[in-house]
């Protein structure tokens, strides 16, 4: 194998744009690994020209088992294809062993970032302006989304194929205080979200003598806002911290409400 | 109201289409929202479909589906959700009771969808194996395929007869079910919260949960300019976080160079 670099820029974003069969190829046994098939097949194609052997060990090496967050994974799928492109079919176990062994840490980045701090953050600003009837934050939703995930995972290649892994590193300290920031953001709209968007109210009211005090419109509407809502998170998160599923809370709060409803304690 | 037999059609293929979106261009995977009120606009409600959307959105923050674990299905929630809530003229909270309990059954064919995958991974290898690259290539396009049909089945089942069934359950059923399900469309939210709140750097910024409450419980401010206090926190947070992790990395280099 020579040394000159096969693939261009082009190749690279037709990778990109073929890995966006992504997570469709998922299956128990070699997890992502279909998809990296038929991400890599034209690229592969090009790096072994006529070599027809050395093409199909490189197919059966990248059919094996593979699994990391689909927008960042192009960062190892495109340097090992670089890998390829430098040693041929004498690269493949070292291109295995770079996949399997960073694709964790990747992961880790990838999910806190694209899959739990970005729909966290404009999934609820979506909702709280769904909520009012105005579609704009589903549609910032989407655009962010565009940039962050799909335009990621097609450039993701290209940045793995001409720097190498030793982007990972690099990003990796600043990715751990970006995520940090972000919970800060995060938190800030959780908190404002809690009295806004969980609605609980109580009819019950306290009667002494003459006097009736309800509990709802003079005590939870003026002095304690939000109260109710801040307690029912509270549950539900010791709750989740005792590993209760998610399955078990929603069914519990359709049989709390209910019951509130029957016996008149929530309205 | 009638569902006619376009709405039908379109309704059945923009849920196949969104499971293939959510596994593989993934940008409207976790966009309950928009894809509530899509569905809504196309059944001549959109504010209907937005609200749903927004309810089941809350639910879902926080609850990721990661490494191919299978959670509820919150977009198909929600487009569920959508449909019962048009068809029948009941509450949002019956709309989302059934939209929920199908997003959790899913989950079920989304196993199932992973098992039949597994078929189409040796075929592709076998494929490849003989050569025959073409085919190779095209055994893959057998995953979207199961997919979408996970979506789509369910999707198609609640438009055909859904209005129906659930109209029939509502009318043995005494009245605080439809206003329990009421209640539980506004709590359910919760889960969502308390989800996010396990995630995040609780512990450490716990302060900044208390601003952003304040603001919204008792100054009444909007989500976009208590986003924007957060993100610029957020900013202070970082940079001074890098700062001191530039002087630590100085300060080792420091060390090794003695």
């Amino acid at each position: 194998m020579s040394n000159e670099k096969k693939l261009t820029e082009a190749d690279l974003r037709r990778a990109g744009i073929r890995w966006c069969m992504s997570v469709n190829g998922y299956n128990y046994e070699t997890q992502l690994a279909p998809s990296v098939v038929f991400a890599e097949a034209e690229a592969l194609k090009k790096i072994y020209g006529d070599d027809d052997e050395a093409y199909r060990k490189s197919l059966e090496n990248a059919a094996r088992y593979f699994n990391a967050t689909p927008p960042v994974a192009g960062i190892l799928l495109g340097a090992g294809l670089a890998m390829e492109d430098q040693n041929g079919n004498d690269a493949l176990e070292a291109v295995q062993d770079l996949k399997v062994g960073l694709m964790g840490s990747i992961s880790g980045i990838g999910d806190a970032l694209i899959w739990i701090m970005i729909p966290t953050i404009f999934g609820s600003i979506a909702a709280y302006m769904g909520q009012e009837g105005n579609p704009a934050g589903a549609l910032i939703f989407m655009a962010t989304m565009f940039v962050c995930s799909l335009c990621l995972k097609v450039k993701s290649w290209s940045w793995g194929y001409n720097f190498g892994t030793q982007l990972i590193t690099t990003l990796a300290d600043k990715i751990a205080a970006l995520s940090e920031a972000m919970g800060v953001l995060g938190l800030t709209v959780v908190g404002a979200l809690i009295p806004s968007v969980v609605k609980l109210h109580t009819p019950l009211a306290i009667t002494v003598g003459e006097v009736s005090f309800s509990l709802q419109e003079q005590l939870f509407d003026k002095i304690l806002v939000g109260f109710l809502p801040v307690v029912a998170t509270v549950i539900v998160y010791r709750l989740l911290k005792k590993k209760v599923s998610t399955n078990m809370i929603i069914l519990g709060i359709i049989v709390f409400s209910l019951l509130g409803a029957a016996l008149g304690f929530l309205g | 109201m009638q569902v006619a037999i376009w709405q039908v059609i379109v309704i059945t293929l923009i849920a196949f289409i969104y499971r293939i979106e959510r596994y593989g261009t993934q940008v409207n995977n976790y966009n309950a929202v928009l894809y509530a009120w899509i569905v809504g606009l196309i059944l001549g409600d959109g504010l209907t479909g937005l609200q749903v959307g927004s309810a089941v959105q809350l639910m879902s923050l926080g609850v990721a589906a990661i490494a191919g674990s299978s959670v509820p299905d919150y977009p198909l929630a929600a487009m569920v959700g959508t449909v019962v809530t048009i068809v029948t003229g009941q509450d949002q909270g019956v709309g989302l009771a059934v939209g929920i309990a199908v997003g959790m059954l899913g989950v079920q064919l989304d196993v199932v969808a992973k098992v039949l995958n597994g078929f189409m991974a040796r075929k592709q290898l076998a494929y490849a194996q003989a050569g025959e690259y073409d085919k190779m290539k095209r055994v893959t396009f057998l995953g979207p395929l199961f997919y979408g049909l996970t979506d789509a089945l369910p999707m198609l089942i609640v438009l055909l007869f859904g209005g129906d069934a659930v109209n029939a359950i509502l009318t043995v059923v005494p009245s605080w079910v439809t206003s329990g399900l009421s209640i539980a469309g506004g709590l359910l939210p919760v889960i969502g919260m308390a989800a996010l709140l396990s995630y995040m750097p609780l512990k450490q910024y716990a302060s900044y949960l208390v601003v952003g409450f304040a603001l919204s419980a008792y100054f009444g401010v909007g989500i976009l300019p208590i986003a924007m206090i957060g993100g610029a926190a957020a900013y202070e947070v970082y940079k001074h976080l890098t700062s001191t992790a530039v002087a630590n990395t100085a300060l080792e280099g420091g060390l090794e160079d003695e």
